[in-house]
């Protein structure tokens, strides 16, 4: 079931009555009704990988309890830990990187001349959303091994934690820190919490449904056939990318943020302005956050993380970019687009600038950017946005063919829409989204920060407005991250 | 909670109210003027009618349509008479074109090439072959003082009926009050063009089956009979009957198409009972531009200009009006 589908529009308001009414009745059914309506959201799209959530639960929740038995004991506590490791990255292995190790593996053969018989990969299907399930997971096994979290007794709060449907299939990725305890104890309605859930998930359709789905055919078109376009149009192709990419995966985030909100659950920003950042440690301080975080929690700091030789800072910087390459898909080009990144982000590190900006926002005492923050942004976002040739094209050959084409077929000419839309629909289309971002860029959970209502007023109507006036019947609906 | 969903309740229609004032407003939704079925048994639309046909979501192409006296799309009225020399052009949506301003139309274009020649084009979208025959037929008064007839056909479309039946059951339905008022909510006609309220529809759809289902009306799934004809044999078959049904003016009748994609047998059909046609493929093949719109299949303003010329050559040539 897709967030912006007319089964979630229904599904949504039916879940919520039910929810809250049930609430009302016998307030600890609610997670009961939390995992039921999990489970038939995941059925929506398919019943069968329904077993690997609930085999994710009961491993998690069973290690859970024996790592904390045996904390004491890290020998055995690091045996249990491994345990949950291998249950949940072996089912993300097998699902996910078993046809790319073997691909890779064949191909390394034949560069070596030796060419295999027959070939071993498996026609299988990627579950939905286990990519972030399984993380999630495994960050209960973590917090316990580190002592930050003590193992829950309520199987049913775990299991409704594990398969929460807002953040199910693309994330936010949340710690058990973060939710667990929220879903442990029984939620209240809180009418401004609920407000503000469906202002987050109008704004998150709007990002989706009018940026990311009404830049697509055009992305997809030059990605296609960017053999044939001039470097102008190749430009323009992973700019609208950056645009597309952030309007779908941040309108996920914002949905599953507010359709939480709607349960009377916070939960994590996932998504904080990332294309006004400074650099590119801001950057990742502001794109796929919950990712980000779980990454410097898991891996960068268990590896050491800065508190180390510079060299072997540099090292566990490379190994979280690489790894959270891999993470997005099973291609090189996601590991090279992890490496590039790595190589963006280590001069920032060794000059001591990641954390100059955690505090602050461009424009923080002023109305305007000044010109210098004007110039970091526009170089970060050029930089960001030329990685995305690699996370945007499927193979190598074709992520260097583009980058090739830039450089080489160095022209300026207009471009016309695949279908033949007027194209000055969609530049002013996006002026207007980085104005609009612009102006709400210090709270990314409340878009519709404006005191007279009558404005408030006035933004929903120009915002579904707009939906209609891009709506395009034609274009694959589906998210972005799904696929990871 | 209560407040909450009153306050959603609320806030809802009154984002709808100003969604519906906004599609008025910037005019964004295409008109449909109300069809009708006179006393002949022809389905047209309401004489009189006036609007906006729109296309794109942008309105990123807008017209004007205008039904005459007669009860179609056109500029003018049709009076046939002796005096004059006066062209028919029967078909569909093409021949309808509410997808181009009325007084640019296809017949006008013609009408500009050739001063002395007057086109009446009976236009009427999803108009079959059995439709265009039966027209012809119904109209014989008039149809008798008009001096060439030209039929817009399309092979694989227009031959899947042997005999014209007027659907009085659908033009009853549209002025049911649910349609009515359908009609008259803008945003829902603009969501409808495109494509916006067809999962609605659906939903609707398998709801109101299963609650037949459940109360026993329904048992599952039904066949459809076949509503179409595949065969080319049962095309030229049709064809045969429509004739044998209607008449066929050989001198006068002649057939608008593009052999590009009319079956090959058809046209050798036509050739052997002196049917005759005109095939527009070939200045379409070595058109300059595209010919058709960017939104939809329907020629635009170079298409036909293409086959005004076609027409008017053939006009020229053959009949020295």
């Amino acid at each position: 079931m897709l967030f912006n589908s007319v089964q979630f529009a229904l599904f949504l308001p039916i879940a919520f009555l039910c929810y809250w009414g049930i609430t009302q009745i016998r307030p600890k059914a609610q997670n009961l009704f939390l995992i039921g309506a999990s489970y038939l959201f995941y059925a929506w799209w398919d019943w069968r990988f329904l077993g690997l959530i609930a085999f994710s639960t009961v491993v998690d929740y069973v290690v859970g309890q024996r790592i904390y038995v045996h904390l004491d004991d890290r020998r055995r506590a690091k045996a249990w830990l491994m345990l949950s490791v291998m249950a949940n990255l072996g089912l993300l292995g097998f699902f996910k990187y078993y046809n790319f190790f073997v691909d890779s593996f064949v191909d390394g053969l034949q560069a070596l001349g030796y060419t295999p018989e027959s070939s071993y990969t498996l026609n299988i299907i990627l579950p939905v959303g286990i990519s972030f399930y399984t993380f999630q997971t495994l960050s209960y096994s973590f917090d316990i091994y580190y002592r930050r979290l003590k193992p829950t007794t309520n199987f049913v709060a775990f299991a409704a934690f594990v398969s929460f449907f807002p953040q199910l299939v693309a994330g936010p990725i949340e710690r058990a820190s973060n939710l667990l305890h929220q879903i442990e104890r029984s939620r209240k309605f809180h009418y401004t919490q609920a407000a503000d859930g469906l202002k987050l998930i109008l704004w998150g359709l709007f990002k989706k449904l009018v940026i990311a789905d009404s830049l697509a055919p055009m992305v997809d078109d030059i990605f296609a056939h960017y053999g044939t376009y001039p470097s102008s149009t190749l430009i323009l192709g992973v700019v609208m990318f950056s645009f597309q990419v952030y309007g779908d995966f941040s309108g996920y985030s914002d949905i599953a943020i507010g359709t939480a909100k709607l349960f009377g659950i916070e939960l994590m920003s996932n998504f904080r302005f990332p294309h006004f950042s400074r650099n590119v440690a801001e950057y990742w301080q502001r794109w796929h956050v919950s990712l980000s975080t779980w990454f410097r929690h898991y891996v960068y700091i268990p590896l050491g993380g800065s508190r180390v030789s510079k060299r072997r800072a540099v090292f566990n910087i490379a190994v979280v970019f690489l790894v959270s390459g891999l993470w997005h898909g099973a291609n090189w080009t996601f590991v090279f687009w992890g490496g590039f990144h790595a190589l963006l982000f280590i001069p920032v590190f060794l000059l001591k600038r990641n954390r100059i900006y955690m505090e602050s926002v461009i424009g923080q005492n002023s109305f305007l950017p000044s010109v210098k923050e004007i110039g970091q942004v526009l170089l970060t976002f050029g930089l960001v946005t030329f990685s995305r040739i690699f996370f945007r094209s499927p193979t190598l050959t074709d992520a260097f063919g583009y980058i090739q084409g830039i450089f080489t077929d160095v022209r300026i000419a207009a471009y016309t829409h695949p279908v033949g839309y007027r194209m000055i629909d969609y530049y002013v289309l996006m002026l207007l989204f980085v104005v609009y971002e612009y102006r709400i860029r210090k709270n990314e959970r409340n878009p519709f920060h404006f005191k007279s209502p009558v404005v408030r007023f006035v933004l929903y109507v120009l915002v579904i407005f707009a939906m209609l006036l891009f709506y395009d019947d034609g274009v694959n609906r589906s998210f972005i991250y799904f696929q990871f | 909670m209560k407040k909450f969903v009153l306050k959603s309740v609320v806030y809802l229609g009154l984002i709808l109210l100003a969604l519906e004032l906004l599609v008025r407003a910037f005019h964004l939704h295409a008109d449909d003027p109300p069809k009708m079925i006179d006393e002949f048994g022809v389905e047209k639309r309401v004489p009189g009618s006036k609007g906006h046909y729109v296309k794109g979501n942008r309105r990123q192409h807008f017209t004007h349509f205008s039904i005459n006296g007669s009860g179609f799309n056109s500029y003018r009225e049709f009076e046939p008479s002796e005096d004059k020399y006066e062209v028919a052009l029967v078909g569909d949506s093409f021949i309808e074109g509410f997808h181009q301003d009325y007084d640019n139309s296809l017949g006008k274009k013609i009408e500009d090439r050739l001063p002395k020649v007057e086109v009446f084009e009976y236009g009427y979208t999803g108009a079959t072959m059995a439709y265009q025959m039966h027209l012809v037929d119904a109209y014989r008064d008039r149809f008798d003082k008009i001096d060439k007839v030209i039929l817009y056909m399309k092979f694989r479309n227009d031959f899947d009926s042997r005999k014209h039946r007027a659907d009085y059951e659908l033009v009853r339905m549209l002025k049911t009050l649910p349609f009515r008022i359908r009609e008259n909510c803008k945003l829902w006609v603009y969501g409808s063009n495109y494509g916006m309220t067809l999962p609605i529809k659906n939903i609707a759809g398998a709801i109101w089956k299963g609650l037949n289902f459940i109360r026993g009306r329904d048992h599952g799934d039904v066949a459809v009979p076949e509503m179409g004809v595949s065969s080319v044999t049962e095309r030229i078959d049709n064809f045969k009957k429509l004739i044998a049904t209607y008449g066929w003016h050989t001198e006068k009748t002649i057939l608008l198409l593009d052999s590009r994609v009319t079956d090959g047998r058809f046209l050798d059909f036509c050739d052997e009972n002196g049917i005759r046609y005109l095939d527009f493929s070939e200045v379409f093949q070595n058109a300059k531009a595209p010919v058709t719109l960017v939104y939809d299949k329907h020629w635009n303003d170079y298409g036909r200009e293409l086959i005004a010329e076609v027409i008017a050559d053939y006009l020229q040539k053959e009949v020295k009006p």
